[in-house]
C-alpha cells in the first residue's frame, strides 16, 4: 500500500514535471517569437562602441567580396563590434523579401537596395511608390545628411538620394550597362566596335557569316527578366524615344499622358529587340544570369550584354582576357547612343534600427577615403565622391572614358508600381517583351497592353 | 447511461496523472495549430479585404471585395492565366505521380536487396528537400552546362529548358513528380502488400495473371490507397509554389495560383492585400476540388469493393 501510494506519487510527480516541461518549452517558443518581435522593433539608440552591426545585402560577388574585406577592417580598428553581413539571392525575388522583413521588423541595422528613390511618381502613393520609395518617403530610412562625410558627395548621390531636403541613402556608385566585346575576337574577325544600330546589325551579320554562331551573350534565366528592362529597353528607348520627349523626360510625358504607349518609337524599341534576339545564344531565357561572366570569358560569344559590375568576375575567370565595351546602339545617330548608368548598391540606416550609433559609425568608416577607393576598386563600380582616385580597377580600364558616363534610366523608365495595370509592373513589363523577343506576340500586341493598363498621374 | 452500463472509455482507464499528461499534450498541440494555423488562415482572409502592404509605416484600408473584383476582371489577367497554368500543373502532377509511383510500387515491392536500394533512391529526394531538389534540377538542364544538354546537342536538340515556353511546366511537374514520389510509391507499397495473398493464389489457379490480374483484383483493392494518394498529389500540387518559386519563378508559362499570391504579396508589389485574396481563392479551390474528388473517390471505393 506504502508502495502503491509511493509509486503513484512518483508518477504524478513525473507527470507533473512533463507537463511542466512541455509547457515551458512551449512557453519559451512563444517567448522567442514575441522576443525577438520586440526586440526587432524597439531599438534606435545604440552604444557605438560595442556589439553587432547587421548588414543586409543580396548575392553580388564582388560587392559581397569588398563588403566582407571592409568589414573585417572594421573588425580590426573597432575590436568590441562584430559585423554581420547577411545575404539572399537575388535581388528581385530572395533579396526583396528578406528585405521588407528586416525593414518591417527593424532587425538589420543597414540595409541594401538597388531600387532608385528618383524619379518618385508625380502622386507618390503607397500603391505608385515602389518599397524603397515608399521607404525613403515615409521616415523609415534615416536621415544621412548631417553626417560629416555627405558634404564629400558628389551632385549624382545627392540627387539621387534626397527627398524633401533629407539624405535617406548613401549611394555606393554607378554601374554602366553596356556591350563587352572580346578584342582578340574582334581583331580576329577584322571587325571594329559599331556606333550606330546598322552598323551594330552588320557586325553580328558579319561574325555570323564568319562562324560565329551567337555574336552576342546573354543570360534571363534564374529571374533575371529584369535584365531586358535595363540592358536593352532602357538604352533603346533612350535612343530612340526620349528624343520625343521636348521638355521633359520620357518618364514624366509617359506619366502625364503626352506620349503614349502605342507610339511608333515604342514599337521600332521592341521590333529591335525582336531583331537583337536572333543573335543572341539560342537559349537564352535559359541561361543563367550567374554564368554571364563565365559564358564571355570562356569565349562562348565574342560579346556579352551586361553591367560593368560583371568584369570583376570577367577577370577573374580570365585574367589575360582584353576587354572592350561600346553603349548598345539603339538608334542610327552616335550621340544618341549612351550606355546606361545604373544607380547601384546603396545603403540606408533604418531609424529603428537595433544599434543605429553603430550604422553610422560604419557608414563613417566606408566613407573613408582609403575604403571607399578599396570598395571601387574591388566592385569595378563608378565612384559617387567629389575627391579620390585615381581608381585602378579592371572595369575603369575596360570603360575608358565611359566610366561614371551614361545616362539615368530613371529618365527613361517611369514608376511601374502596383498602382499600374498587370502588364505595367515591374514583375510583367519585361515579360511581355521576353515573349515578342521569342516571337509569341508582336510588338504592336506588346504596346497595345502597355497601354491598356497604363494610368496616368 | 451507456457508459455506466458499459465497458468505461479508454480514458478512463488511465490514471488521473496519466490523463493530465494527454490532456496537456493535445491542449498543447491544438494551441498550436490555432495559433500558427487557424488564426494565420483568418487573418489572411481578414487581410485579403483590405490594402494592407505589409509595410512598416504604410496605412491599411478596408477595401471590402475590391481585391476580389480586381482578379475577377480584365484588371488582372494573369490571374486567370494562372488558373490556367494552376489546371495543368496538377492534372500532370496528379496523373504522372500516381501511375509512375504505381509502376515503381508494383516492380519494387519485394523484400531483395535491389528493390531495397532502389526503394531507397526513389524515396531519397524527399529527404533533400525542396531547395536542393530545385538546384540539382537546374543544374541538369541547364542550357549551356548542363548534362541533359549534353546528351541531346549531339541530336542537335537545343533548348531553354526552364526558360522555354514550351518545356518549362512539363519539366516542372517533372521535378515535383520526383521529389514526391518516393512517399506516394511507399503508400501505394502499403497498399499492395495489404492485399491477402491467398486472393492472387485464388486467382492464379483460375489463370488470371498479368494485366487481367491487376485490372480486376490489384486496382479494385487499392481503392483506398489511390483516394489517399491522389488526394495527396492533388492537393499538394495545388499549393506548390516553393519549387516553382526555385525553378522559373513562375514564368514560361507556369505561374500557378500559389507563385502569383507569393509574388504578388513578397514581390517588389508588395501588395498583401491582394496577394491573400489569391490565396483565400486558392484555399476555396482547394476545398472545392478536394471535397467532391475525394467523395467521388470513395464512391469509387465501395463500387469496385461490392
Amino acid at each position: 500500500m506504502q508502495l502503491s501510494r509511493t509509486l503513484g506519487r512518483s508518477r504524478r510527480r513525473r507527470a507533473l514535471a512533463g507537463i511542466a516541461a512541455v509547457t515551458t518549452l512551449g512557453a519559451a517558443a512563444l517567448a522567442g517569437c514575441s522576443s525577438s518581435g520586440s526586440g526587432g522593433s524597439s531599438g534606435s539608440g545604440g552604444n557605438a562602441d560595442s556589439g553587432t552591426l547587421k548588414i543586409i545585402t543580396w548575392v553580388n560577388p564582388p560587392a559581397v567580396s569588398a563588403l566582407t574585406a571592409i568589414n573585417k577592417e572594421f573588425e580590426a580598428k573597432y575590436p568590441k563590434i562584430h559585423v554581420q553581413l547577411q545575404t539572399a539571392v537575388n535581388v528581385a525575388t530572395g533579396y526583396a523579401n528578406l528585405l521588407q522583413t528586416s525593414v518591417n521588423s527593424s532587425s538589420a541595422d543597414i540595409v541594401t537596395t538597388v531600387d532608385q528613390l528618383q524619379p518618385l511618381p508625380l502622386n507618390p502613393t503607397r500603391k505608385s511608390e515602389t518599397p524603397t520609395q515608399f521607404w525613403s518617403t515615409n521616415n523609415v530610412f534615416a536621415d544621412l545628411s548631417t553626417q560629416p562625410w555627405a558634404k564629400n558627395l558628389n551632385d549624382t548621390a545627392v540627387k539621387a538620394e534626397t527627398y524633401n531636403g533629407k539624405l535617406v541613402g548613401l549611394l555606393s556608385g554607378v554601374y554602366q550597362e553596356l556591350v563587352f566585346y572580346n578584342k582578340a575576337d574582334f581583331t580576329k574577325y577584322g571587325v571594329t566596335p559599331p556606333k550606330t544600330w546598322d552598323e551594330f546589325i552588320t557586325l553580328m551579320n558579319t561574325l555570323k557569316s564568319k562562324g560565329v554562331s551567337s555574336p552576342l551573350w546573354l543570360g534571363l534565366g534564374s529571374g533575371a527578366s529584369v535584365y531586358v528592362t535595363r540592358f536593352i529597353a532602357e538604352p533603346f528607348m533612350n535612343s530612340l524615344w526620349a528624343p520625343k520627349a521636348s521638355g521633359e523626360t520620357l518618364a514624366q510625358a509617359l506619366e502625364k499622358g503626352d506620349l503614349k504607349w502605342n507610339s511608333p518609337e515604342m514599337i521600332q524599341v521592341l521590333q529591335r529587340e525582336q531583331q537583337l534576339a536572333k543573335y543572341l545564344e539560342p537559349s537564352y531565357t535559359g541561361a543563367a544570369w550567374q554564368d554571364m561572366p563565365n559564358a564571355f570569358a570562356q569565349d562562348k560569344a565574342p560579346m556579352l550584354l551586361d553591367g560593368s559590375w560583371d568584369l570583376t568576375s570577367v577577370q577573374k575567370a580570365n585574367p589575360t582576357m582584353q576587354v572592350g565595351s561600346f553603349a548598345l546602339p539603339g538608334s542610327n545617330d552616335p550621340a544618341a547612343n549612351q550606355p546606361v548608368a545604373n544607380q547601384d548598391l546603396t545603403f540606408e540606416v533604418l531609424n529603428k534600427a537595433p544599434d543605429k550609433a553603430l550604422a553610422m559609425k560604419w557608414m563613417a568608416f566606408f566613407t573613408s577615403p582609403a575604403i571607399y577607393k578599396q570598395y571601387v576598386n574591388m566592385t569595378g563600380i563608378s565612384p559617387i565622391m567629389k575627391s579620390g582616385g585615381p581608381y585602378s580597377s579592371f572595369s575603369s580600364k575596360v570603360l575608358g572614358p565611359l566610366f561614371g558616363q551614361g545616362f539615368n534610366p530613371g529618365d527613361v523608365l517611369p514608376a511601374l508600381s502596383a498602382d499600374q495595370g498587370y502588364w505595367d509592373t515591374a514583375t510583367q513589363w519585361p515579360l511581355l517583351q521576353e515573349s515578342v523577343m521569342a516571337g509569341s506576340k508582336t510588338p504592336q500586341q506588346a504596346v497595345a497592353m502597355y497601354q491598356s493598363d497604363w494610368k496616368t498621374g | 447511461m451507456a457508459r455506466r452500463s458499459g465497458k468505461p472509455s479508454n480514458v478512463r482507464l488511465l490514471s488521473r496523472p496519466s490523463r493530465l499528461v494527454m490532456w496537456g499534450g493535445v491542449a498543447i498541440g491544438l494551441a498550436f495549430f490555432l495559433l500558427f494555423g487557424i488564426a494565420p488562415a483568418v487573418a489572411n482572409i481578414a487581410i485579403s479585404l483590405t490594402d494592407y502592404s505589409g509595410l512598416a509605416g504604410a496605412s491599411t484600408s478596408f477595401t471590402g471585395l475590391d481585391n476580389y473584383t480586381t482578379l475577377f476582371t480584365t484588371q488582372w489577367p494573369g490571374f486567370v492565366a494562372s488558373l490556367g497554368d494552376t489546371l495543368y500543373f496538377v492534372v500532370g502532377v496528379t496523373v504522372v505521380q500516381n501511375a509512375v509511383a504505381l509502376a515503381l510500387a508494383h516492380r519494387l515491392q519485394g523484400t531483395g536487396r535491389t528493390a531495397t536500394l532502389l526503394r531507397i533512391l526513389a524515396f531519397l529526394p524527399i529527404v533533400l528537400g525542396v531547395t536542393v531538389v530545385g538546384i540539382v534540377w537546374l543544374l541538369m538542364f541547364d542550357p549551356q552546362s548542363g548534362p541533359v544538354q549534353a546528351i541531346l546537342g549531339h541530336a542537335g536538340i537545343h533548348s531553354a529548358f526552364f526558360g522555354s515556353d514550351t518545356w518549362a511546366m512539363p519539366l516542372t511537374i517533372l521535378a515535383q513528380v520526383w521529389q514526391n514520389l518516393g512517399f506516394t510509391m511507399v503508400v501505394f507499397i502499403g497498399g499492395l502488400k495489404a492485399i491477402p495473398p491467398e486472393i492472387f493464389e485464388a486467382a492464379a489457379i483460375d489463370g488470371v495473371t498479368g494485366w487481367q490480374r491487376f485490372r480486376r483484383l490489384t486496382w479494385p483493392l487499392m481503392a483506398a490507397v489511390v483516394t489517399v494518394n491522389v488526394t495527396f498529389a492533388v492537393i499538394g500540387s495545388l499549393t506548390t509554389y516553393n519549387l516553382i518559386y526555385i525553378l522559373t519563378d513562375g514564368q514560361f508559362g507556369t505561374n500557378t495560383l500559389g507563385i502569383l499570391a507569393f509574388n504578388t504579396a513578397f514581390g517588389n508589389t508588395a501588395d498583401l492585400g491582394l496577394g491573400a485574396s489569391m490565396s483565400v481563392i486558392l484555399l476555396l479551390l482547394a476545398i472545392l476540388v478536394a471535397l467532391p474528388l475525394v467523395a467521388f473517390l470513395q464512391h469509387r471505393e465501395r463500387r469496385l469493393l461490392a
